[in-house]
């Protein structure tokens, strides 16, 4: 059995680890670029949302280097995410792929827990709680590592040199094989990253990016927005989502992180009473809670035809208004062009710094 | 008191419930004038840009009824059964009055009209309403059973093949009107699949059954299918979670293997969520055996007449074309 899983963002680091500690090899086709989008796109559905084509052609890539059985995760929600993979795996298998499919969370976990059995065996399976154990110290590496990044990006002296550096310590912890690698590595990350040369901390811009999921962690399709904001325009940019708080919060393994999503549900219910199955509650919390949080302006970042974000763009130029925070909303599709977005980022900015000098 | 009920989404599906069930309390109810052009170029300049027309249209209709009643009524449809697994509808149904009450901050909070099956029965959240509404509670029982017989009245009425538009006319103005010319035997028979907002309005499906009519087709329409045809058909199915195009998969598959039907079309409208993998799947999985065609037929703001029609008329030719080849084979054997 070769596993492959759709790519988002840094998160095939984690999802690797646990396949690999189970015994199984995990195939990872290259990171998603633009010509993954188009070869996802030609045989997607028009009008479905971006993730949906970007994985579909992941996933075409997966198959063609040797992956034989994939896995998603699927659901019965308001949200379209629940049926990506039943819909992808119809579409790959009419374009003549063979493959298994696992789709956790749709199957019976009894199903998919069998299906595990018959290739580990059933000793095999005492592996999971290490592997979870594994799973949860990579997460929280690449998180750590990511948030240093966004933090020191925009201050560091050679333009470029945060990125490298964080290329360098995402292959280490790649490879990383027990737990006290892991923890070393995070030691050492810690490091390194604080003695990158950089200049104080004053006066950076801070931005908050609330959105759909998707388009917030996975940088080929928001155009690298986060990193673009650090280097180019000298932006402390974080997202109210992160790999992270996905994998654990739908495992349970972080309980931490459910006592913020309540919290995120509690606030933004006087908006939004109905879950509507996306992220919509940390959109509008998120929101909401970004004066207060010190940041100078919120970007809303989301697919087209999003059903959820959709919703809440109808909202969020009300809490705009009402809490005085600025906001600028990006609709990505594969259409969307760098410069374009760059253009009314660079407005943007300029609104907001001229904002910040302007305030008594 | 004047309701003000906006002609969009779900009016096609409980207009005639509501009106009754106000009206038989004292209430005035004052609903939308149908759809016209100026109403969805209105509700697409308010409403944000990558939502499906009917929502849209939905936005232009509440435009229309600001300032002319005092409150407006969008039932919020969370789920519409009750069955073992979690089911919802869009959630831009689920949503639709919050997208309202933050896009019009001048009006008055749309009213809260939950109907959420799976957790509370249907005449609960009437009782809900006329709480919410200072209504008398004494007269529930009797002013739900009429609301109830008068849509019983609406679905038998869909049950007999007419369309959303034509039933709620019908109900309006008495039984004189004779029935509709697309309901006559023809030689082709086209079924329509498509949500009720999209066959009831005209402006919406750009007048779709009546090119049909014109070229002189049968037409049936999704609506016309009883739930207890919808639900026989549910194992064929693969799980959805979403009730409304379940019943549109469901109606698909029935049409698709009905003899007497020809030819279908699934109409749908550009940036639907749910049907966007819904039409996947029934291109996917209920692959045509043979002797139907299927068109996906998407319908955008921008959508116009003649491109339906042009489209209605090649397909209706093209079912009579289909049936001559294979008359003829059918002769040279």
């Amino acid at each position: 059995m070769k596993v492959a899983f759709p790519h988002m963002g840094n998160a095939y680091i984690p999802l690797k680890a646990l396949v690999e500690y189970m015994g199984v090899e995990a195939v990872v086709p290259e990171r998603p670029n633009y010509r993954t989008l188009e070869r996802g796109a030609r045989h997607a559905p028009e009008f479905v949302c971006l993730p949906f084509k970007i994985t579909l052609g992941d996933c075409m890539n997966a198959l063609e280097n040797g992956a034989d059985t994939m896995a998603m995760v699927c659901g019965m929600w308001a949200c379209r995410f629940g049926y990506y993979a039943y819909v992808q795996h119809l579409i790959l298998r009419d374009l003549g792929y063979e493959f298994d499919s696992l789709l956790i969370g749709r199957e019976d976990p009894r199903a998919v827990l069998e299906k595990i059995c018959s290739v580990v065996g059933r000793r095999g399976l005492l592996r999971l709680p290490g592997a979870f154990a594994m799973l949860r110290a990579k997460a929280g590496a690449v998180d750590e590592l990511e948030g240093l990044a966004r933090k020191i990006r925009p201050r560091e002296e050679a333009p470029g040199s945060t990125d490298a550096l964080m290329e360098v310590y995402l292959a280490k912890l790649d490879a990383a094989a027990s737990l006290r690698g892991v923890k070393e590595l995070r030691l050492e990350q810690r490091e390194a990253m604080s003695a990158l040369p950089s200049h104080g901390p004053n006066g950076t811009l801070r931005v908050r990016i609330v959105g759909e999921l998707y388009v917030l962690l996975e940088p080929s399709l928001n155009l690298e927005l986060v990193k673009r904001l650090g280097t180019q325009f000298g932006v402390e940019a974080q997202p109210v989502l992160s790999t992270y708080r996905w994998l654990l919060s739908s495992l349970w393994l972080d309980p931490l992180l459910h006592v913020s999503s309540s919290r995120a549900r509690r606030v933004s219910r006087t908006y939004l009473p109905y879950v509507l199955g996306g992220e919509e509650h940390m959109t509008i919390t998120g929101t909401l809670d970004a004066p207060g949080d010190g940041f100078d302006g919120v970007i809303h970042a989301y697919p087209l035809t999003c059903m959820p974000e959709n919703i809440c763009r109808t909202i969020l130029p009300h809490i705009s208004r009402e809490n005085d925070i600025p906001m600028l909303d990006l609709c990505f599709d594969e259409h969307t062009s760098t410069v374009g977005m760059m253009t009314r980022l660079e407005a943007f900015i300029e609104m907001l710094s001229s904002r910040r000098k302007n305030k008594p | 008191m004047k309701i003000g009920i906006p002609r969009a989404l779900m009016f096609y599906r409980y207009y005639p419930f509501l009106k009754s069930f106000l009206e038989e309390y004292g209430c005035e109810v004052q609903p939308s004038p149908p759809t016209n052009l100026k109403m969805l170029g209105e509700g697409t300049d308010i409403c944000v840009d990558d939502v499906c027309v009917a929502v849209k249209v939905l936005f232009g209709h509440v435009a229309q009824l600001a300032g002319k009643v005092d409150t407006i009524l969008i039932p919020r449809l969370v789920s519409v059964e009750r069955r073992g697994y979690d089911t919802f509808t869009c959630p831009k149904l689920i949503a639709a009055p919050d997208m309202i009450r933050y896009s019009f901050p001048h009006l008055p909070a749309p009213l809260e009209f939950i109907v959420d099956i799976s957790r509370m029965p249907w005449w609960w959240s009437c009782l809900r309403l006329a709480r919410q509404l200072k209504l008398p509670l004494r007269g529930f029982p009797r002013t739900y059973g009429a609301a109830m017989q008068e849509q019983g009245r609406f679905d038998a009425l869909l049950h007999r093949g007419l369309l959303p538009a034509e039933a709620l006319a019908k109900i309006a103005n008495g039984n004189g009107s004779p029935p509709p010319a697309y309901l006559s035997e023809r030689d082709v028979t086209v079924a329509v699949v498509g949500h009720p907002y999209l066959l009831g309005d005209p402006i919406v499906n750009k007048r779709l059954v009546h090119w049909l009519d014109m070229s002189g087709a049968r037409v049936l329409g999704s609506t016309m299918l009883t739930k207890e045809d919808l639900d026989a058909e549910e194992s064929v199915l693969p799980p959805l979670s979403w009730s409304y195009e379940k019943e549109l998969m469901a109606a698909a598959s029935i049409f698709l293997k009905r003899d007497d039907v020809d030819g279908v079309i699934y109409l749908t409208s550009f940036g639907c969520g749910p049907d966007s993998l819904v039409t996947e799947m029934v291109r996917r999985e209920l692959k045509p055996t043979g002797d139907q065609v299927l068109l996906e037929l998407v319908l955008d703001e921008h959508s116009a007449e003649s491109g339906v029609r042009t489209r209605a008329e090649a397909f209706v030719d093209l079912l009579r074309h289909r049936m001559r080849t294979r008359a003829g084979a059918g002769r040279a054997r």
